[in-house]
């Protein structure tokens, strides 16, 4: 795949809209790596007894999420900045959306700012946010 | 409750320190779980083997808030974080995290007033260069009457 440039980037361009798998099992995973082993993010029943629908993707992954996808548009992207609001939970084993637009490109500097939201199943935002980017 | 007088008694206060070590091992079992594909986040042979940009969000300080901090709420939720990146976190680093509160600050939604605190967590490795910002943004709504 060829790898993308900074002289082909332009505000409003949008980044490949990715759906990330927030399973069970992956979210064990990133909670064991992460070490946040916490019952609400990887127990269905016991995040009930806690009061939620469910159990719940962490904030923290949600935002190295959007950082993973970020990388996957711009491979040779060094992150200088991500900021995320959790607005809602993201339940764990459902199936959220992943969204960018560009909103600024400063040829100066070879910085791009990106807006990310995550939408749940019902096209409702979840988590919104920025990021600012800077290419090789 | 007074936010103003809050945060001129509390916003700049260190409150605590907490040292955490960084290994080849943690960095890529959370760069596979999040689904990094860049092997600059996977392959600890590559030469600038690096820990992704959100990596220190996972490090926790000792303490949320410091002692004798107000009691504003018991209901509370995690509103966000934002992450500046100065450097990147490398295997071996043994980073130093300095905890204070950067903000407070009050707003009004649907379920009524929340305040909220921003905890702020500065790293820098063993030669004391500053590589993460995390800004932990912490709402408490006042207790019902």
């Amino acid at each position: 795949m060829a790898r993308l440039s900074f002289e082909e980037i332009e505000l409003g361009d949008e980044l490949p809209e990715v759906k990330p798998d927030v399973s069970m099992p992956r979210v064990r995973e990133f909670c064991k790596a992460a070490g946040h082993y916490f019952s609400r993010f990887i127990d269905h029943e016991k995040a009930r007894e806690q009061g939620l629908a469910s159990a719940i993707v962490p904030g923290i992954m949600s935002q190295a999420l959007l950082a993973a996808i970020i990388h996957g548009w711009g491979q040779d992207v060094t992150v200088e900045s991500i900021d995320t609001v959790f607005r809602a939970p993201i339940p764990v084993d459902s199936h959220p959306l992943f969204r960018g637009v560009v909103t600024d490109v400063q040829p100066d500097a070879r910085i791009a700012e990106l807006d990310l939201t995550i939408v749940n199943d019902a096209g409702e935002t979840r988590v919104m946010g920025t990021a600012r980017v800077r290419f090789p | 409750m007074q936010v103003a007088g809050i945060k001129k008694e509390w916003v700049g206060l260190e409150f605590d320190t907490a040292e955490f070590e960084v290994t080849e091992a943690d960095i890529v079992s959370f760069s596979r779980a999040v689904g990094e594909t860049d092997p600059r986040f996977l392959d600890p042979a590559h030469p600038d083997f690096q820990a992704p940009p959100t990596f220190s969000s996972r490090f926790v300080s000792r303490r949320v808030l410091p002692e004798a901090f107000p009691h504003i709420g018991s209901r509370g939720f995690d509103a966000g974080k934002a992450v500046t990146c100065h450097g990147p976190v490398r295997a071996g680093h043994r980073l130093v995290a300095h905890s204070k509160i950067a903000d407070v600050y009050e707003k009004t939604g649907r379920s009524g007033p929340m305040v909220f605190i921003v905890h702020r967590m500065d790293f820098t490795n063993q030669d004391g260069e500053l590589l993460s910002t995390v800004d932990w943004r912490m709402v408490r709504q006042p207790d019902l009457k």
